[in-house]
């Protein structure tokens, strides 16, 4: 066996061009996650009625169905239900805002109602406006909250734009796989991109547990 | 609540169903009703006995999951608490690797790059399953750790004190607190590699349940139905397995209060 160093180092635009596209995929789903989580999380902060039923419904089926199967699904299904042209970027940002969206949902929930119900109470028995009580009483609190397991997400997101090759977008797993027919260095590729992806990762779990750890020191629950 | 309150409960209501009905209409709309209509899902019946084979090989990778996870996971939790410093970097440097890259990639790296190392060939389904085993192993370890943790200190200084042998006081003491704790944890994770499997059979074309449809798909030129039916399948059992932990996981708290 042998490890050719001089191969990545040769192909290293189109490693960097892979981990570019998947970390680009990464921010575009974690807007869009963003956007359906929260209207999601609305319906799931009602109490009860047809609002909470189907945010319920809706984070269940897209926690349940495995992700590989939704961006499949979406891939192939999607745009002839629709009769309608997507690219491969297009079903892979569907796919995954769809699935990230089901996550963000709980994750926002879970800031939100960190808040003291005596803190919204209280700033409503102020007077103060509803929009200045949620930029200012709710939001901040919240998003301290929300950060571990936001980030958390986060890798879990970069991990899933991972399967993203499996419909030929040109990330790294499909960047390696295409150097290594070509080249025969499979040895090389995988083991560079494992370590592209773990600098990636790795920083932001560490982050994820230093601040949950932090956040469990400050308040004790 | 306030007015205010109610109020804002109101815009919240009544924008959500607004989205949801605008969104609904949308889709009502555009689909493409003629291919709806042309849907029939009796043909799978027909490729009936693959997917049971390719289902009969997911369930055997989850299981196998699980008891690897467990089996390694309790060695290397054990391994992470010992006085030996480098026999704890190395557990680290384990689950870090192990939890912080893609499995697709550890499967792709175990398929094509390990048996330049060892000069084994491996078939898709051993390197499926040895891929499976070790993350399952680096991600039940940092679970048996967690519960490990939570025993409280003093019964393993009072197991200590009492002079117990070290074998003793893992497997009397420490470890049967430990693994109660965290068996909602476990349960949860193996329904985690349930859905992994999937990774497995399509990225390493290993015939489990999932790469059956999608090749009853290819056989027959209809993607929809198949693949319908295979997420309508990881759902509902996906599903059905989280609303069992959960009705363990509470029933578990339950009892210790």
């Amino acid at each position: 066996m042998s490890f050719d160093i001089n191969i990545i180092l040769r192909y290293y635009p189109e490693l960097l061009g892979g981990a570019w596209v998947a970390v680009w995929m990464t921010a575009v789903s974690l807007v869009f996650s963003s956007a359906v989580g929260a209207v999601v999380c609305i319906g799931k902060l009602q109490k009860y009625g047809a609002a909470n039923r189907l945010a319920t419904a809706y984070i269940d089926l897209f926690r349940a169905t495995p992700e590989i199967v939704l961006i499949i699904w979406v891939f192939y299904c999607l745009p002839l239900l629709f009769d309608v042209r997507i690219g491969r970027y297009g079903c892979a940002i569907i796919a995954l805002s769809a699935y990230g969206g089901a996550y963000m949902a709980e994750i926002f929930r879970a800031g939100v109602q960190a808040v003291p119900r005596g803190q919204t109470e209280a700033a409503n028995a102020l007077g103060i406006p509803i929009f200045h009580i949620a930029r200012r009483v709710i939001v901040p609190p919240a998003i301290r909250r929300m950060m571990p397991a936001l980030v958390n997400f986060l890798t879990e997101l970069l991990k899933a734009t991972s399967l993203l090759a499996l419909i030929g977008v040109a990330e790294l797993i499909f960047v390696a796989s295409t150097l290594g027919s070509k080249t025969f260095a499979y040895m090389e590729f995988y083991t560079a991109i494992a370590v592209i992806y773990f600098m990636i990762i790795f920083p932001l779990s560490v982050y994820a547990r230093r601040a949950e750890r932090r956040r469990l020191r400050r308040t004790g629950n | 609540m306030t007015r205010v309150g109610t109020l804002a409960g109101l815009v919240n209501r009544w924008g959500f169903h607004a989205v949801l009905l605008a969104l609904g209409a949308l889709m009502l709309t555009n689909l493409n009703w003629p291919l709806v209509r042309s849907f029939e899902f009796a043909f799978i019946w027909e490729y009936r006995t693959a997917l049971f084979k390719g289902f009969g090989i997911t369930l055997l990778l989850t299981v196998e999951a699980g008891i690897v996870g467990i089996l390694f996971g309790t060695l290397f939790a054990i391994g992470s608490q010992s006085p030996f410093a480098p026999l704890r970097w190395l557990v680290a440097a384990y689950v870090e690797v192990f939890r912080n890259t893609p499995l697709l990639v550890q499967l792709l790296w175990i398929h094509f790059a390990l048996p330049l190392v060892t000069g084994i060939n491996t078939t898709a389904l051993v390197s499926g399953i040895t891929g499976i085993g070790l993350q399952a192993a680096a991600y039940y370890t940092e679970i048996m750790r967690a519960g490990i943790q939570a025993v409280p200190r003093g019964q393993i200084e009072a197991a200590q004190a009492l002079g117990l042998p070290a074998r003793t006081r893992w497997t009397r003491v420490i470890l049967p607190p430990a693994i109660r704790t965290v068996i909602p944890a476990l349960l949860n994770q193996n329904i985690s590699f349930f859905k992994a499997t999937a990774i497995v059979g399509m990225g390493l074309l290993v015939d489990d349940f999932f790469n059956s449809t999608l090749r009853v798909s290819n056989d027959t030129f209809h993607f929809i139905e198949p693949l319908t039916f295979a997420a309508a399948v990881y759902l509902v059992l996906g599903w059905q397995a989280g609303r069992w932990t959960l009705r363990l996981e509470r029933r578990l708290t339950r009892g210790e209060r």
